[in-house]
């Protein structure tokens, strides 16, 4: 309100009124500036005055805060505390504390104090400042996290230590228990590990082999020369290798143990003992050598008589009685014929099969043997064919008797399971290192599943039961062993109802 | 009477004697511009100056004198133009209290609610206002009320109000409480020759 013709007092006074107005401005603005939330709290504890960094920080409006109590943004027990130490010391410096704000969410806080008194000296309440401590609790947080992260890390790794220990434990028990000897060479082909069996079946004390090649092991101690031969230095991979070391029979594999072809991580040397086995194998063969050695004799004189009788050496026989002595001289021939097989089945086991090895051509063999199944392939109506080498066929080394008796056992196999009116046909091929024969037919064929078995002692296929032929299971074991003895290769392609095609292959040694 | 805001009332206020500390006005401006913006308040003070009663809120003197009848019309402006009903006005009220400079420059005072309420609550209200009388009755704190009275100040009911709350949240910077309220026990608008506020508080 203007007043005209002021006085000097009135001048003075609207001067002063002036400079109080602007000092209440500079005032309301330092506080409303300030960028830490302060309050003005009366001696119990009321809030009389605060600025907006309390509202932002709080949640609450200013006209919301004040008039309150301190413990509307504040814990009772941070507030008592609180004022108690202001009261008593005068000030508090700094203290952390929780503000709870007006959607309830907790804020740490550190809170400074400063007691206010008047003119008289009576406490008239206090100022409380306010440092937020949101980022470095966060922090603090983090750190916390990040230090917890690391602790479980750390415990992880320990317990992964502790597996690894465990597994290593498990794993050493395994290999020392186990009854095959192991040796493992590191990648510089140097004996790592060694367990107590394969200490027993070499000979030789780990302390001594540890860190040494295998050439170095076979300098100084014999059982390792074997090993040496077979496995080479850098230690090749082999599967089931036989080796003889001292009065032991062993058998040898060997396998590398890198993530990758060229990541050669060492290897591993597998020895299994079959001392035993081989022995009571022997004891077999020796039996069922002894027991085809003391049959032949009684057969072949039983076939020598059965002969004179059905020659009419000891009188004319009735046409009955020839039927039945025929009959009993092919029986008594296949027992003949059984006992042999099983003589060479035998040899073959004891490695007394001896080969005679002479310079021949396989193509005359092959025609021999053919020329020999004529006649039972005329009696079964099969047409037996001859396919010539397209070029003429050195000569090789080889045990003629044997590979004339392995082409004519195919050749009769595959007359005997071949329907009459069926073909068999034998060729004969070379090229530059091999030489091969063939015997096709278009009989009952072997079932796939069959196949595998083909070469081993006895078998005799399912079909083949069926149709109740002659055989004893050992001819193509023999042929096998006849095959592979001269190093070379046998086979079978085989369609059920379709035909089978036994093939060999023997090396040309120029 | 609860007269609506126009010329003829305004020029009746304005002439009534009596004045008013710039401060009211102040915590008038500040509460409009909180609720409406400064939008707001200048569509405030354009219809105070239609009313050939302008008010530069932001250039009031804190401290300065103004006529009483401007802090009516101030009051019964904001009412019009913002359509408050009672509960905003006493928020109004409210609000003044908490923020009014008065007050501010008072706090050292509050040692003691009695020494507060009998001693330097008159002075406080002279300081706001030349006119009425501001007497304190009764305070039981054990009960919890305090009676005040206000003689020869009867402008307009719209004050009642505005005023029952202004001593509410002043009663709550002396007072620990939850919950405080009022009741104008005596208006001289209901035919009572003062206004008798009793204030209760939980």
């Amino acid at each position: 309100m203007e007043i005209t013709n002021p006085t000097p007092e009135q001048n003075k006074i609207a001067v002063l009124l002036d400079d109080l107005a602007s000092l209440e401005s500079y005032a309301r603005d330092l506080f409303s500036f300030l960028p830490l939330p302060v309050c003005l709290v009366s001696s119990i504890g009321i809030i009389l005055e605060t600025n907006p960094a309390l509202e932002k920080i709080s949640g609450y409006s200013i006209e919301e805060i004040i008039g309150n109590p301190l413990e509307k943004i504040l814990s009772k027990l941070d507030t008592k505390q609180l004022i108690k130490e202001t009261l008593e010391k005068g000030s508090v410096p700094s203290q952390e504390i929780i503000l709870t704000t007006k959607d309830k969410k907790k804020v740490y806080v550190s809170a400074s104090t400063l007691l206010r008194k008047n003119e008289q000296g009576e406490i008239i309440g206090f100022f409380i400042g306010l440092f937020e401590l949101t980022t470095i609790k966060e922090n603090e947080e983090e750190l916390r996290k990040s230090q917890s992260a690391l602790l479980n890390m750390l415990e992880d790794v320990e317990e992964e230590k502790r597996k690894a220990e465990e597994e290593e434990s498990r794993t050493s028990a395994v290999i020392t228990h186990l009854t095959d000897g192991l040796l493992v060479f590191d990648s510089q082909n140097n004996l790592s590990l060694i367990n107590p069996p394969a200490e027993k079946l070499l000979g030789i004390n780990s302390d001594q082999a540890y860190n040494k090649s295998l050439d170095e092991l076979a300098a100084f101690i014999d059982n390792f020369k074997p090993l040496l031969k077979v496995l080479g230095k850098n230690i090749k991979e082999v599967s089931r290798q036989e080796l003889v070391i001292g009065e032991l029979t062993i058998e040898v594999s060997s396998a590398s143990i890198g993530t990758s072809q060229k990541d050669h991580g060492g290897s591993l040397v597998i020895i299994h003992d079959i001392t035993r086995e081989k022995g009571i194998e022997r004891m077999k063969t020796e039996f069922v050598s002894i027991a085809a050695h003391q049959l032949r004799t009684p057969l072949s004189a039983v076939k020598w008589a059965l002969s004179l009788l059905m020659e009419g050496d000891v009188g004319e026989l009735s046409a009955e009685q020839k039927s039945f002595i025929s009959k009993s001289y092919d029986s008594n021939e296949r027992m003949i014929i059984l006992i042999n097989d099983l003589l060479d089945v035998a040899r073959i086991e004891e490695g007394r099969y001896l080969y005679k090895l002479v310079s021949a051509k396989l193509e005359n063999l092959a025609q021999a043997a053919i020329s020999a199944c004529r006649e039972i392939a005329a009696k079964r109506n099969i047409r037996l064919e001859y396919i010539k080498p397209e070029k003429e066929m050195p000569e090789i080394m080889i045990d003629g008797e044997k590979i004339t008796m392995t082409i004519q056992n195919l050749i009769e196999n595959a007359i005997k399971y071949t329907p009459p009116g069926g073909q068999v046909t034998v060729s004969v091929k070379y090229d530059t290192n091999k030489a091969t024969v063939s015997v096709k037919d278009n009989g009952v064929g072997v079932s796939q599943e069959q196949q595998n078995r083909l070469f081993t002692k006895f078998f005799r296929a399912s079909n083949v039961m069926r149709m109740e032929t002659d055989g004893t299971g050992l001819g193509l074991f023999i042929a096998k062993n006849i095959i592979e003895a001269h190093g070379g290769k046998i086979w079978c392609e085989s369609k059920e109802n379709e035909g089978s095609t036994f093939s060999f292959s023997l090396p040309i040694n120029h | 009477m609860d007269q609506e805001l126009n010329q003829e009332l305004a020029t009746k206020l304005m002439a009534m004697p009596g004045e008013a500390r710039g401060v009211v006005f102040k915590t008038d401006g500040d509460y409009v511009i909180k609720q409406a913006g400064e939008e707001g308040l200048k569509k405030l003070e354009e219809e105070l100056t239609a009313l050939g009663c302008p008010i530069d809120y932001k250039k009031i003197n804190a401290l300065s004198f103004y006529p009483i009848g401007l802090r009516i019309i101030s009051l019964l402006a904001i009412r019009k133009v913002f359509s408050f009903d009672d509960v905003k006005i006493k928020e109004l009220g409210t609000f003044a209290s908490k923020t009014s400079l008065m007050v501010k420059l008072f706090i050292n005072y509050f040692l003691s609610i009695n020494k507060v309420f009998f001693e330097e609550a008159p002075k406080i209200w002279r300081k706001h206002y030349s006119v009425g009388d501001f007497t304190p009755i009764e305070l039981n704190e054990e009960k919890k009320y305090g009676i005040i009275q206000i003689k020869n100040y009867q402008f307009h009911p719209i004050f009642c109000e505005y005023l029952g709350n202004y001593l509410c949240g002043f009663f709550q910077m002396l007072i620990k409480t939850s919950s405080i309220n009022f009741e104008e026990t005596k208006c001289p608008f209901r035919g009572d020759e003062y206004h008798e506020y009793t204030i209760r508080w939980k």
